[in-house]
């Protein structure tokens, strides 16, 4: 088999590789931008726009090696890459590498590497695999089956500990979830005791989640840590106003008011810089981003396809919803980055693969047969 | 594998209208909240935004205050001033730096590194530490010309001091800045914070330390303050008190003054420490503001070695203060009885060597309470040599010797009780009958260190207690062990010690005192094997290196006060004449209340 032929070529959805492009650039000027300024912190001027178009090199070529095979292999190879992961999740305990205080990282040698990114893509493949089975609303039977296989990975991941990760792992799979749908009376049941749980959850969580959740709803009572995060980054995006103050030219972010600003508040740094009209753009295009994840789910060739393409769709939405609702002050302080805008390594590489994956489903949707 | 999918399998509609709605979602709630930010509230955080010139810093907590028994102050907390340098305001730091080094006397190097060190660790914002002590000199130099250099900032934080300086260095320890490690250890520390390093202050660090506070202060363009707002206050750390009396740890410095050794006096019911001296010590203030490398250099090797704790770290021989253990042993394994008597002619024959007595013509018919009263050493020949080795190792670990009492100060040393084993593993040797008659008088391999004496000392009075020597004033007694003595054996051996003071012939004559029960032993302790020629020198001609170490242990109980001195002084030739004047001006202080004190 030749492993891209010219009718894939013609198939391939351009417009989303272009979207990802465009916001994979857009993040760099941001970057840019957000360390240009003054030397800081021992690092040098350019160090982090110049590092993320290093990994953004290496997440293209990942891209590409995603679009490559074709997507369906991946549910033959689904139960093995869900085992493999459960075991290097295991590894970590026991030989894992401590970094700021917490084991999440195997050491490969040549670099890190954080088996939690990779139960992300796991559960992707996993969950559309078990759910694609049928598209019949799930009943609870299916339904405990599927979580109960969320839960594995999920809970090795909280106990880490990293229950950002965790969540967000949890998250995805609850999303796939709601996109096969529930029978209506599970679903009532569920709306009702859902609520329910929220008050035991606050048990699991660590002194300093609690923190944080206290000090999103009254930022004065910790000023100098979250509560210090959400005023300063209000301040630099309302100050932007309509049209922002341009390019390089933010005050609040530039005069290191603003902490982490190239990280989790980079979305900050350009609400100052462009306004209210760039901001806008930015959310434009990262619902179009999203909506091409929608085309390609209605348009996939099978279940398995469009379920990994609402996986995705997932993976991004709820990076994106908890990040600006943390920056904009509407949510916790979390750690979780913006795609795209928020510096990271493993981050990008892992954004653009999972671009990779649904470019690869998308151009696959004509083809019955494999030759 | 069947690549075919059914026709019948669709896209779950409403799963797709879901993710349209949230898109939707997503969309409406960001564009309103970016709308209510920057076009709603625009007005209110650009003037914020030129507004924004708030900087918080920290208020520094004091540590807790150390006082001794009685409420005596012995550390405290004074004010310093440091030199800060606030990046952001520094318009140009090369120029600053070395406008800095002009002030302060500091060389530019130094300071450059203490700045490339600490950037990482101190917001751009906030005061780094650049000289952590300025005289008041140099303050007023610096305030003085502070306008022409925005970003120096003296910043006032409490200082420790110790009042009695190197009186109780051993026990305190003493603070300095934090270096690297602790910094990575502990998330709480900033660079130039002062920790403990050694000693209670090392020890008790998280008690001392405090929390502490944070101030928001409204700045100008160049850094000055405006107006200023406490958030949250600093949190003084524990204030501790100790078991030390600080008059009789006065008097015990003041009795060792110019000699080489210790004195510890213990209260043997509950393990507290009365008096910790270890002599010559250091001044522990001159710490706080970090010694130069040439004067720890100094320090670290005067050949008089002040920094050595010599209550816990220094062993050494416990010569005839060791009787008593054997006495112990003996008694406990059945091999004498108190009425059994050796004859000493003053010497003893064993192989082809002759063993001697202290005293050339011997003390004839032995019992066990004349071996302590005039420390016959032939009696304790033929007592090791019954005992062995392995018992008397045995007993001695049993007594506590050979490992760390346990006291809350770091680096305490356990001694040495030889065994067969362990002289196979140090030497590769088998133990020759020879050693056990070394052994048995606190000579040979034996080490201990003063501490370990008075905490044995307090055994035999106590009922048999091995107690942890406690610092801290009200802390409940920590038994670690008994002694395998029955209390009918105790009293033996204590009667002997009464008797040692008490007696006619008694070694330790001179601590008698009227209406108080005295027990005492004295210790000649050998450092070298006496060639012949030293031999027939006197005293004083002896080369001080070569003397004797010189050992006085006692114990002293009127109504229901006792106490337990111990007193070792190197170098300093009889237990009698060298230690013994020292407990007796102890006693006289404890007991005739010379400074008035209970």
């Amino acid at each position: 088999m030749s492993p891209i032929d010219r009718r894939l070529l013609i198939h391939m959805n351009w417009f989303l590789l272009g979207l990802a492009a465009m916001l994979f650039f857009v993040g760099v000027l941001n970057l840019y931008s957000a360390s240009g300024f003054r030397l800081e912190e021992g690092m040098s001027v350019s160090s982090f726009y110049q590092k993320q178009l290093i990994w953004g090199l290496m997440g293209f070529a990942g891209m590409i090696t995603f679009m490559l095979f074709d997507y369906r292999h991946l549910r033959t190879i689904a139960w093995p890459l869900f085992w493999v992961t459960v075991i290097l999740l295991a590894c970590v305990p026991v030989i894992g590498k401590t970094i700021y205080g917490a084991r999440r990282w195997l050491d490969l040698g040549f670099f890190n590497f954080q088996p939690s990114e990779m139960a992300k893509i796991t559960i992707l493949v996993i969950g559309a695999k078990i759910l694609s089975r049928s598209s019949d609303p799930l009943n609870i039977k299916n339904l405990a089956y599927v979580v109960g296989v969320g839960l594995i990975p999920a809970g090795m991941v909280i106990t880490q500990p990293d229950l950002g990760s965790g969540l967000n792992i949890l998250l995805i799979l609850g999303g796939m979830i709601l996109y096969r749908g529930l029978t209506p009376k599970l679903f009532k049941t569920l709306a009702l005791v859902g609520p329910c749980l929220i008050p035991i959850g606050w048990f699991f969580l660590h002194d300093y989640q609690k923190r944080r959740i206290v000090s999103f709803m009254n930022p004065a009572s910790d000023p100098l840590g979250a509560g210090y995060h959400i005023i300063q980054s209000e301040i630099a995006i309302g100050s932007g106003r309509v049209w922002g103050k341009g390019f390089l030219g933010g005050t609040q972010s530039q005069l290191r008011f603003l902490p982490e600003k190239h990280t989790d508040f980079a979305i900050a740094v350009f609400g100052e810089e462009w306004g209210f009209a760039g901001a806008m753009a930015l959310l434009s295009l990262f619902c179009v981003f999203l909506y091409q994840m929608v085309v390609t789910a209605r348009e996939a060739k099978d279940l398995f396809g469009s379920y990994l393409a609402a996986g995705v769709f997932f993976y991004f939405f709820w990076q994106i919803l908890i990040n600006m609702g943390m920056v904009l002050g509407l949510m916790p302080v979390v750690g979780i980055p913006l795609p795209f805008i928020s510096y990271g390594g493993s981050g990008t590489v892992v954004n653009l693969c999972l671009v990779g994956l649904v470019l690869n489903v998308s151009m696959r949707r004509y083809v019955f047969k494999q030759g | 594998m069947s690549l075919y999918e059914s026709k019948t399998q669709q896209p779950p509609k409403n799963g797709l209208l879901l993710l349209q709605g949230l898109i939707l979602l997503l969309f409406c709630i960001f564009a309103l909240r970016f709308w209510y930010l920057q076009i709603h509230k625009g007005e209110y955080f650009s003037e914020q935004a030129r507004n924004n010139q708030l900087r918080q810093d920290n208020l520094y907590a004091p540590r807790g205050l150390l006082r001794d028994r009685n409420g005596q102050l012995l550390a405290v907390n004074e004010p310093a001033y440091a030199l800060g340098i606030v990046r952001e305001d520094c318009k140009d730091l090369d120029a600053t730096l070395i406008t800095v080094s002009e002030w302060t006397g500091v060389d530019l190097g130094k300071l450059k590194k203490v700045f490339k060190k600490s950037r990482r660790r101190v917001k751009p914002f906030e005061p780094l530490i650049l000289v952590p002590n300025l005289t008041f000199e140099q303050v007023a130099v610096i305030e003085a010309n502070s306008l022409h250099w925005p970003g120096l900032e003296v910043v006032v934080r409490p200082r420790r001091k110790y009042l009695q300086g190197p009186l109780l260095s051993h026990v305190l320890g003493y603070v300095s800045e934090v270096d690297e490690a602790e910094l990575e250890n502990d998330s709480d520390l900033a660079v130039g914070d002062y920790v403990g390093k050694q000693g209670l202050e090392s020890v008790l660090e998280k008690r001392f330390r405090g929390i502490k506070g944070r101030r928001q202060s409204e700045v100008d363009a160049t850094g000055r303050r405006l107006k200023q707002r406490i958030l949250n206050p600093p949190i003084a750390g524990e204030d501790i008190d100790l078991s030390i009396d600080l008059g009789l740890q006065e008097l015990g410095g003041k009795l060792l003054e110019g000699k080489a050794g210790a004195v510890v006096v213990m209260n043997p019911d509950n393990g507290q420490i009365l008096a910790f001296v270890s002599s010559p010590s250091y001044d522990n203030n001159a710490f706080t503001d970090g010694l130069s490398q040439k004067q720890w250099v100094a320090l670290r090797d005067d050949p008089r070695t002040p920094l050595q704790n010599r209550v816990i770290q220094s062993v050494y021989p416990p010569g005839s203060v060791f009787k008593m253990t054997v006495a112990g042993a003996g008694l406990h394994y059945g091999v004498i009885t108190p009425e059994d008597t050796v004859y000493c002619p003053g010497h003893m024959k064993l192989g082809k060597y002759v063993f001697r007595c202290w005293k050339k013509g011997g003390h004839g018919e032995t019992n066990l309470e004349k071996s302590l009263v005039q420390s016959c050493d032939v009696y304790y020949y033929k007592l090791g040599k019954k005992l062995g080795v392995d018992r008397l190792s045995e007993y001695a670990f049993a007594a506590g010797f050979g490992k760390p009492t346990g006291i809350s100060l770091p680096h305490e040393k356990g001694g040495l009780i030889p065994t067969r084993k362990w002289k196979r593993r140090r030497f590769g040797e088998i133990w020759h009958p020879g050693e056990n008659l070394n052994f048995s008088i606190g000579q040979g391999y034996t080490l201990v260190t003063p501490l370990q004496v008075a905490r044995s000392i307090s055994s035999l009075i106590n009922g048999g207690r091995l107690l942890r020597p406690q610092l801290l004033a009200g802390e409940p007694a920590e038994e670690q062990g008994v002694i395998p003595l029955t209390d009918r054996q105790r009293e033996i051996i204590r009667k002997a010690m009464i008797e040692t003071v008490d007696g006619p012939r008694g070694t330790a004559r001179r601590l008698r005192m009227k209406g108080v029960v005295v027990g005492g032993k004295t210790g000649t302790a050998q450092v070298v094997k006496l060639t012949d020629e030293l031999k027939k020198m006197k005293d004083e001609d002896i080369p001080y290196k070569y003397r004797d170490h010189a050992w006085m242990a006692s114990f002293a109980e009127k109504d229901t006060q006792r106490y337990v001195v111990v007193c070792m002084v190197e170098h300093g030739l009889h237990g009698s004449s060298g230690a013994g004047p020292i407990v007796k001006a102890i006693y006289d202080h404890i007991f005739k209340g010379k400074k008035g004190k209970k």
